[in-house]
């Protein structure tokens, strides 16, 4: 089967499912965030600590790919390293938390709301996303990613005590979240100061982990509160949530943190699409380890299934991976993914997306 | 007055199940107070009621927070239980060597996988997490283990798994270790792609993958 040419620019096809007309094809989100190294060659410590190196990759990738969405994301746990944690920086892969900032409970006093223009690598983060704007960005829509507070008070305390605290230290852990929600909603600020598109990712907050009541209790308000804020700040922009592994058991209490757009990982986009289809965009959800493993035409096969559950989703839906692409994932099969959207991602008027601007206003 | 054996098991088991450690701690002491054998209070007790968690986790009525309390409050009965064990009369355990996989620091699986194969009679050999894959093979030899568990969540440490594999291979004692992998990038068809023996999706099925590997195990149960 031929491949279909694209007949919009990245940035046309994204903003079709804001304005509610049809996009020429769905547009496809492959969730490169340390992959972006390899376009540029460099291990990926070095990339994701200099800013110019960071802005560059990315934009790299982009030229090579035509990805939809640039994605600015070196670990989860950026916000929570501005906040006072350590990382342990390894050369060719992704930062991995070292020791806990928070050891006892008083240590909270050690948390600080981030400086960006000076505190961790926030202003790595800052200069590459200027740079990708200032690059692409008038053909690609460019997004800075973001733990949610849930995460980056996990990150803070290490995720095996904070779970522990969500049953004995309830109110400390607000107290915690509260530090964190504000440092994700200046966040916020700086990322539309700089015409980026601000993404929280709350992987924590999955059900691989936690029940849909401590997401009702810990998540959502949270998340809302983030939500609220890109709504009454964003100048139309949507709220975008990512949450890795599996989300169905929590998807009740994710809708209450309303989000226009969810990127999913291990679901059925089918069962998602029936449940939350009417008020939220579906991003997802090929496999990542399969987009390392598999062979471009296995990619394919993956891709169409899930496009045949997905489109026509009364929000839209944009093909993407679960979860990040990972680092060494061949170059072919990331084109692979992108080619399904062109392949299977055509659409008819009846497939139209509702305005997602309805939902932001 | 002492309460019935049935009464204080039945207490050591929804301790656990219930994440009450407080009331778990002062049974086990009651139970030894009452001159209950530790191993009955162990294995009719505490671990009946770890297993009842296993199964809400697997139902997804618990999740991994409630787990890992349910097993704080198992451990800490069992701190005050253990030194009354008498020697074990000729029941050999199943040893199984478990860690994450060389590069990846992620531990939270494995620790539920361990707390599950440990509450089901392994006799469990944690070998931490970023472990050098050569030393899965060198502790599995020492302690003569019959499972390796092999856990990660990262793509690019998955191919350590491999590794180990290839390493048993390389001293042609691959035949004496089943190996059992899981994570969250790991498939099934990952693992017949590797060759591994087994692969579960979550802690409460890689305790019944892990006995169906041991036949000498599930011949004893």
């Amino acid at each position: 089967m031929q491949i279909p040419q694209d007949t919009q620019t990245s940035l046309e096809r994204v903003g079709s499912y804001l304005q509610g007309v049809n996009p020429q094809r769905i547009a496809c989100f492959p969730l490169i965030l340390n992959h972006a190294a390899r376009s540029i060659d460099v291990p990926v410590a070095k990339c994701i600590r200099d800013g110019e190196l960071f802005g560059k990759a990315h934009v790299a990738a982009y030229r090579r790919y035509g990805n939809d969405l640039i994605t600015f994301l070196s670990t989860t746990s950026s916000l929570a390293e501005a906040m006072g944690q350590k990382l342990n920086f390894i050369e060719d892969d992704a930062p991995q938390l070292a020791d806990p900032l928070i050891r006892k409970l008083e240590d909270i006093e050690r948390v600080k709301i981030p400086d960006f223009s000076s505190d961790g690598r926030l202003p790595v983060y800052m200069e590459a996303t200027e740079y990708a704007v200032a690059e692409v960005g008038q053909e690609v829509c460019v997004s800075t990613v973001f733990a949610g507070p849930f995460t980056t008070a996990a990150a803070l305390r290490g995720t095996d005590v904070f779970v522990r605290d969500l049953y004995n230290n309830k109110e400390w852990v607000h107290q915690l979240l509260e530090l964190c929600c504000q440092a994700g909603i200046k966040f916020v600020d700086e990322i539309l100061k700089r015409k980026s598109l601000p993404i929280l990712v709350e992987p924590i907050g999955s059900a691989s982990l936690i029940s849909p009541r401590m997401f009702s209790e810990f998540v959502s308000p949270y998340l809302k509160r983030i939500a609220d804020h890109i709504h009454a700040n964003g100048g139309g922009m949507p709220s975008v949530l990512h949450i890795c592994g599996k989300t169905k058991p929590n998807w009740k209490p994710m809708r209450e943190a309303d989000y226009d757009i969810w990127s999913l990982d291990v679901v059925d986009m089918g069962e998602a699409r029936a449940f939350a289809g009417d008020r939220v965009t579906l991003v997802g959800n090929v496999t990542p380890a399969n987009l390392l493993k598999n062979t471009p035409e296995q990619i394919d096969a993956e891709a169409k299934v899930i496009c045949e559950k997905a489109i026509g989703n009364p929000r839209g839906f944009i093909l993407g991976s679960g979860c990040e692409v990972p680092i060494n994932t061949p170059p072919q099969n990331v084109d692979a993914l992108i080619n399904a959207a062109r392949r299977y991602g055509q659409l008819t008027t009846d497939d139209m997306p509702e305005s997602l601007e309805k939902s932001c206003c | 007055m002492a309460r019935e054996r049935e009464d204080i098991l039945k207490d050591l088991a929804e301790s656990v199940v219930n994440m009450n450690m407080a009331l778990a701690v002062s049974t086990a002491h009651e139970a030894i107070e009452s001159g209950l054998d530790a191993y009955d209070a162990i294995t009719n007790g505490l671990v009946v009621g770890m297993n009842k968690s296993g199964v809400l986790y697997d139902e997804e009525e618990y999740f991994v927070p409630e787990l890992l309390i349910c097993s704080d409050a198992l451990y800490a009965a069992l701190e005050i239980l253990n030194p009354h064990l008498k020697r074990e009369e000729g029941q050999e355990k199943i040893a199984c060597v478990i860690g994450v996989v060389e590069g990846d620091t992620h531990d939270i699986g494995k620790n539920l996988v361990k707390i599950m194969l440990d509450v089901a009679g392994f006799e469990i050999h944690d070998l931490g997490r970023n472990v050098p894959l050569a030393d899965f093979v060198e502790k599995a030899k020492e302690v003569k283990a019959e499972i390796i568990c092999l856990s990660t969540l990262m793509t690019t440490t998955m191919d350590g798994m491999a590794t180990v594999i290839e390493l048993l291979k390389e001293e042609g004692i691959r035949d004496r270790f089943k190996v059992l992998v899981g994570g969250g990038p790991i498939s099934q068809a990952f693992a017949d792609r590797i060759g591994a023996d087994g692969y579960a999706d979550n802690a409460a099925n890689a305790v019944k993958v892990a006995q169906g590997l041991c036949a000498r195990f599930v011949a004893a149960a």
